[in-house]
């Protein structure tokens, strides 16, 4: 019973629910924040997210005529549960344990790809033909780097169950012991050009300027999203907030969580300054230096560099295993 | 709590262009000069969104031409409530230099609310993020 009640707990107040939203909307501000400060802008306060919410919440819901009516009301609400779920599989170190069960890094990888899943009924279920283009630029987009961020998980399991003396581990939970104990993977040479494969993944999977392809907001308005208002759109900026806190975990999980001393607190704050970092490296730079791509120039550049890069290091691990 | 909420949102407003027939003038105004960092609107909270359900302040330039009116009623109607309208430039109120022109249905006050008026051709940047908070003063109140 007390099992189930802590679960509940977790899910709905922290480390996922209420907690990791606040956690994202904050990093999401501090982004725009940032992004403005770099453009020599002033800049909206970093707590605008919030703002935007409160008011979205407020406005009207538009369903259009010709949209399939209860997919386009669901699909909003799939993709904010599914990362709803996922922020709970990812462990805080010294803070929270995370599930623990011996396959997440599996159901991990699942539940990513549930927003761009959910992006695509909506897009498609609103029946508006950006919405259409929006849909085939999210599956290709998808296609794109789902396949090096495959690669970069095997190799982490490989690493760390080749030298646990198993053959692969698929546990965060394990992953994270055996870097407690060994240092992380980030100082590992062999892993390096995993860690840059995955850095490369981020933008692609966040959506954001060079990679923004399904939603660019200046050739096919925003997309599938386009026809979304008031309480879908909050939903979807919601989801958007936990994927950013999900997808920055889960690389520091991999690579990086050694935490900061016994302190519980601390170990929160160290937590949220290496997700700081992380976001202003392969975000907030990123999209405020680069211009859009084309799609197929995306697709050719998943294909070639990150690809590779993953290749190399589990060549690296296999090599050394 | 609702007077709490209403002065919350009223942070957040995004804003959304419809060009009815405008001679691009006011256009590059808006897009180009009074948005780019210089003058930094997003310090407002304003967003420029690409889609009209987003929005929340409607920008209105030009002097609704015959081709534009039904396509620009047609996309007034598709923005969620509550929102509030900004005529930006002469053209909107009067028609402008295009004035008794055979081509020119408005002004536009004809067929939709205007809740403020820009006037100039172009008007300044200074002019347009000025009648912008006019905007969101009035759009508080409808919240
Ligand atoms: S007000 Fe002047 S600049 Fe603006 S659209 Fe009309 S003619 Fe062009």
């Amino acid at each position: 019973m007390t099992d189930i009640v802590k679960l509940i707990l977790d899910l709905l107040v922290f480390p996922g629910g209420l907690f990791a939203i606040f956690f994202g909307l904050f990093l999401i501000g501090i982004d725009r924040k940032i992004a403005a400060r770099l453009q020599r802008r002033i800049g909206p306060p970093i707590y605008q997210p919030f703002i935007d919410l409160v008011k979205l919440i407020r406005k009207e819901m538009v369903v259009p005529d010709t949209a399939h009516v209860q997919a386009f009301r669901l699909a909003p609400l799939l993709g904010f549960a599914g990362m709803m779920a996922a922020v709970l599989l990812i462990p805080i170190t010294g803070v929270y344990q995370g599930f623990g069960h011996s396959g997440d890094l599996l159901v991990l990888l699942y539940l990513l790809s549930l927003p761009a899943i959910a992006l695509m009924i909506g897009g498609s279920a609103s029946s508006s033909p950006f919405g259409a283009i929006g849909f085939s630029r999210e599956m290709v987009m998808m296609m794109s780097y789902e396949l090096p961020l495959l690669l970069v998980l095997v190799t982490v399991a490989l690493k760390v169950g080749l030298a646990t003396g198993g053959i692969a581990t698929f546990s965060l939970s394990e992953i994270v012991q055996f870097q407690l104990e060994n240092g992380a993977l980030l100082f590992d040479y062999t892993m390096l050009p995993a860690l840059l494969a995955f850095l490369v993944f981020i933008p692609g999977n966040m959506g954001v300027v060079p990679f923004d392809i399904p939603e660019a907001e200046t050739e096919i308005v925003e997309g599938p999203i386009l026809e979304y208002s008031g309480a879908g759109l909050a939903l979807f900026k919601l989801m958007t907030s936990l994927k950013m806190v999900v997808v920055l975990g889960l690389a520091i999980t991999l690579f990086f969580p050694t935490p900061m001393g016994e302190n519980f607190l601390l170990n929160l704050l160290w937590f949220f300054l290496k997700c700081l970092v992380l976001m202003v490296i392969s975000i907030t730079v990123v999209r405020t230096s680069t211009g859009r791509v084309r799609m197929d120039q995306a697709f050719k550049f998943y294909l070639k560099y990150p690809t590779v890069l993953a290749l190399i290091s589990l060549i690296l691990t296999l090599l050394q295993g | 709590m609702k007077k709490l909420l209403q002065k919350i949102a009223k942070k957040s407003p995004w804003l959304y262009r419809i060009n009815a027939g405008s001679c691009n003038g006011c256009d590059v105004e808006l897009a180009t000069t009074a948005c780019i960092p210089r003058y930094d609107i997003e310090r407002l909270g304003c967003k420029y969104c690409g889609s009209p359900k987003h929005a929340d302040i409607v920008l209105i330039t030009g002097p609704l031409t015959a081709r534009v009116k039904e396509k620009v009623l047609r996309l007034y109607d598709e923005i969620p409530d509550p929102k509030v309208t900004v005529a930006i430039g002469v053209c909107p109120i009067s028609g402008g230099v295009f004035r008794d022109s055979y081509a020119i249905t408005g002004p536009i006050d004809n067929f939709i609310p205007v809740d403020v008026n820009v006037p100039g051709c172009p008007p300044r940047p200074q002019a347009i993020i000025d009648g912008i908070v006019e905007a969101i003063k009035i759009w508080e109140t409808r919240l």
